[in-house]
């Protein structure tokens, strides 16, 4: 497909493409790290240990930095869809608003009611409402994961919802449209993910105090608890989420299966490339090393089973961008690999006693920290562009779904002022994050929490009532 | 069922004004009633913990605002185009001020960002307030539903309009000077000291300033569009929005007058949601008046999803409505009282 550089709907993908990725940098860490609050808040109301107490309060600041950033980030997306994806919203508003206004109703308002309990509160709350305030935060952060999902999964694979007499999508089930097969799958292989993702960072903050010889215990209980969720959530966003996902997208999406595997012909015992660049002129992949059989087994179960290939579909169904498309995918399961040996070594080594000296090692695990997020980002790339050239899935295309009456001035507009924006907003995060972990830990000693907690208010609450 | 929907709406907006309304307005005066590092941090931890929470009334607006009116978002997002953009910027600046500012104990990065909070909620204010005057004026809407607006045009309130025109500027102002009262309302009840002292007496001259303002307003609008008025009378909800206006105010009156701060602050909340439904009960059920032709303008019959999605929709809203009652009273009696800033603060500001 020829995407002119001054075509506004080019614009408009490109923004809402950079806005989104840009995004999900900040909730993915905050599903992820929001059920390590949740454990250590919870080891410490069993235990009285201050070891646990002194970690949330660490991770919480940087939760409530990564936070922050996600909501002021977030809540241009959904206006997005009205300003730059006008045509979208007016077909689809009547079925996907009814998540996104869930997300809002359900976990939005769960969320933020509580973070800044989750954060400023511990000396307002006490220990106990402390940590309901972690498990309200972590479960709204999924509860969101999953309302956003139940809204990709309906313009990956659309179900329970009806056209009316003007042509416009509603909902006809519910439950249908909660309960989408895709979404349930898509759901456990992203919030997996973003496991890996807190735990990657969790590992890699331990590694760099371990390796500088400072807050040993702190950095011993991270490198611990981070390694431990790690290699499991490593494991389990390949098999079986990762693998049922591409299943469902070579029973749903044939032609995304062989844009992604680089299938330009179709056939039995299709192989899986390991290396190969797709020549999408010529209609081949260069350079190919396959592995035999493999894509056959992994997407239908047998060896033997026939791959369609892009050659049966007419270009017009291809998705627009398949060399990209082709790489978000085969990096993703690259770094998914890397990401379970380096895991299953770790962990290997701590079982030998080893984890907190291995210097190698420790020095891996700490520059690993970016990888988990590419990844991450990697996936949306494969699913989103698998997506294309359909905005729902067979029913509305994307080129219908941009906003007519916008022009491409008004969006590059819009698209430069976010791009300096959230430039100035990564340097401030990177900065003020960097600086908490500079000061690390063991900074705020708190002499005796208890009695804090106790100076009440100046005035007694009854005054104000009236 | 529709005018059912339309008013749940309007109703989440109206909460979402009342709620970061105070923000706002304690936002553009943080100079006037803070003066030493000390002051702001009080004036920082009267809205820090809770700033989300408010702005999220916004989101749940939004989200309730596509799956009911789709075609409305449709238009109303792409034509006021660049005015939300400008919103969404100053939300993301008013967020970033009030979480960055407190994590280095400095004067320099402290100044820099109370500049950018006192800034971006002004700017927040007078856009929300003339996007209100957008609303009651009407927008450029063609026959096909859709609309697209500049910044500004003549300056005129007929035809090919603007964003801002004499008509939405002085809404604008009106809405900066009632949010600026609302929020020296809720200062006065959070705060002590100096800060408590000046928010009160800023309270008084502000509430005062927005009586004439309000009176012009009225004569405004009923010239730009007469046939509002007409309709309104025979709306009883608007009925109620006067009688909510009259009661809030002898309580904020009361309740500044006898010091008695969280009735004063009740009291403003609700001339806040007395004016706002008086105002949504008045234009409905038009919700986008063309300008270029009343035959063109949106009525929420005409931009609502199916019956059907409808009423799915009123399964669940009840639901998270009632979640969102119980957060709010476990909230509001958590940060009950005047703030500490030892215990609502985080790190040094």
């Amino acid at each position: 497909m020829d995407v002119s550089l001054s075509d506004p709907a080019f614009w408009s993908r490109f923004q809402f493409g950079f806005t989104l990725m840009y995004h999900y940098l900040f909730p993915q860490l905050t599903m992820g790290l929001g059920w390590f609050l949740v454990y250590w808040k919870w080891r410490a109301l069993k235990t009285g240990d201050e070891t646990y107490n002194q970690a949330v309060r660490f991770w919480a600041k940087i939760f409530g930095l990564n936070f922050a950033v996600g909501v002021v980030t977030g809540i241009p997306m959904e206006f997005q869809f009205g300003t730059n994806w006008a045509g979208f919203s007016k077909y689809a508003g009547g079925a996907i608003g009814q998540t996104l206004a869930m997300e809002g109703m359900f976990a939005f308002f769960l969320e933020s009611a509580f973070v800044g309990a989750l954060i400023w509160g511990e000396k307002r709350l006490g220990p106990r409402y402390h940590f309901l305030a972690a498990v309200a935060v972590a479960f709204g952060s999924w509860l969101s994961g999953y309302f956003i999902l139940v809204t990709n999964a309906f313009m990956q694979h659309p179900v329970g919802y009806r056209v009316d007499s003007r042509g416009l999508l509603g909902i006809k089930s519910l439950s249908a449209f909660l309960l989408n097969p895709w979404a349930l799958i898509q759901f456990s292989h992203n919030q997996i993910a973003a496991l890996v993702t807190g735990s990657f960072v969790v590992t890699s903050i331990g590694a760099f105090y371990a390796l500088r010889r400072l807050h040993p215990i702190q950095a011993q209980l991270y490198l611990r608890a981070g390694t431990f969720t790690g290699l499991i959530a490593s494991l389990l966003v390949a098999f079986p989420t990762g693998d049922q996902q591409a299943k469902m997208v070579g029973r749903h999406q044939p032609v995304t299966l062989a844009a992604m595997e680089g299938k330009f012909v179709g056939g039995p015992n299709a192989g899986v490339a390991v290396i190969g660049q797709p020549n999408v002129a010529a209609r081949r992949l260069d350079n190919p090393v396959e592995m035999p059989g493999a894509l056959s087994f992994l997407a239908y179960g047998h060896f033997g089973s026939y791959v369609h290939g892009l050659d049966e579909y007419p270009q017009s169904v291809w998705p627009d961008n398949i060399e990209l498309l082709y790489y978000s995918f085969h990096l993703m399961i690259t770094l998914g690999t890397i990401f379970i040996v380096l895991m299953a070594y770790a962990r290997f080594e701590n079982w030998r006693g080893r984890l907190e000296s291995n210097t190698w090692l420790l020095w891996i695990l700490m520059l690993a920290l970016p990888f988990p997020y590419i990844a991450n980002t990697l996936g949306w790339m494969t699913a989103e562009l698998g997506r294309q050239p359909w905005l729902v899935y067979g029913l509305f295309h994307t080129r219908d779904g941009y906003s007519k009456v916008v022009s491409g001035g008004d969006t590059v507009f819009t698209l430069i002022g976010f791009v300096g924006l959230y430039f100035v907003l990564g340097l401030l995060f990177l900065y003020l994050v960097g600086r908490e972990i500079g000061q690390g830990p063991e900074e705020e000693m708190m002499a005796n929490p208890r009695a804090e907690h106790e100076e009440t208010v100046i005035r007694p609450i009854e005054e104000h009532f009236v | 069922m529709i005018a059912v929907w339309y008013a749940i709406v309007s109703f989440m907006l109206i909460i979402y004004v009342a709620l970061d309304g105070r923000n706002f307005g304690a936002g553009m005066l943080h100079w006037l009633v803070a003066r030493t590092p000390e002051e702001r941090r009080q004036v920082v931890a009267a809205m820090a913990p809770l700033w989300s929470w408010h702005e999220v009334w916004l989101v749940g607006f939004g989200g309730t605002l596509l799956a009911v009116f789709p075609r409305l978002m449709a238009s109303a997002f792409a034509g006021y185009y660049l005015a939300l953009f400008l919103i969404l910027w100053s939300l993301i600046l008013r967020g970033t001020s009030i979480e960055v500012g407190g994590h280095i104990n400095d004067r320099l990065w402290q100044g820099f960002w109370d500049f950018v909070f006192v800034f971006s909620n002004f700017l927040l204010a007078v856009l929300f307030g003339a996007a209100a005057g957008n609303v009651a004026r009407g927008v450029p809407v063609d026959a096909d539903g859709n609309f697209s607006m500049p910044f500004f045009t003549n300056f005129t309130v007929r035809g090919q309009v603007g964003l801002l025109d004499w008509y939405t500027i002085s809404i604008a102002i009106f809405a900066a000077t009632i949010l600026a009262a609302h929020g020296a309302t809720y200062l006065t009840l959070k705060t002590e000291g100096p800060v408590h002292d000046r928010s009160s007496k800023w309270a008084n001259y502000l509430w005062v300033a927005t009586v004439p303002l309000f009176l012009a307003i009225s004569v405004e609008s009923r010239v730009v569009r007469p046939d509002v008025v007409g309709r309104a009378i025979h709306n009883p909800f608007c009925w109620l929005g006067l009688i909510v206006i009259l009661i809030a105010t002898g309580a904020l009156i009361s309740g500044l007058s006898a010091r008695r701060e969280m009735r004063a602050f009740l009291g403003s909340n609700f001339i806040l949601v007395g004016l706002l439904i008086t105002g949504g009960a008045a234009i409905f059920p038009v919700m986008l008046y063309s300008t270029l032709a009343p035959e063109n303008s949106l009525t929420a019959y005409s931009v609502a999803a199916d019956e059907h999605s409808l009423r799915l929709a009123s399964i669940w809203w009840p639901v998270g409505f009632a979640l969102a009652i119980v957060y709010f009273v476990f909230i509001s009696r958590r940060y009950m009282g005047k703030v500490s800033v030892r215990r609502d603060t985080q790190g040094y500001y």
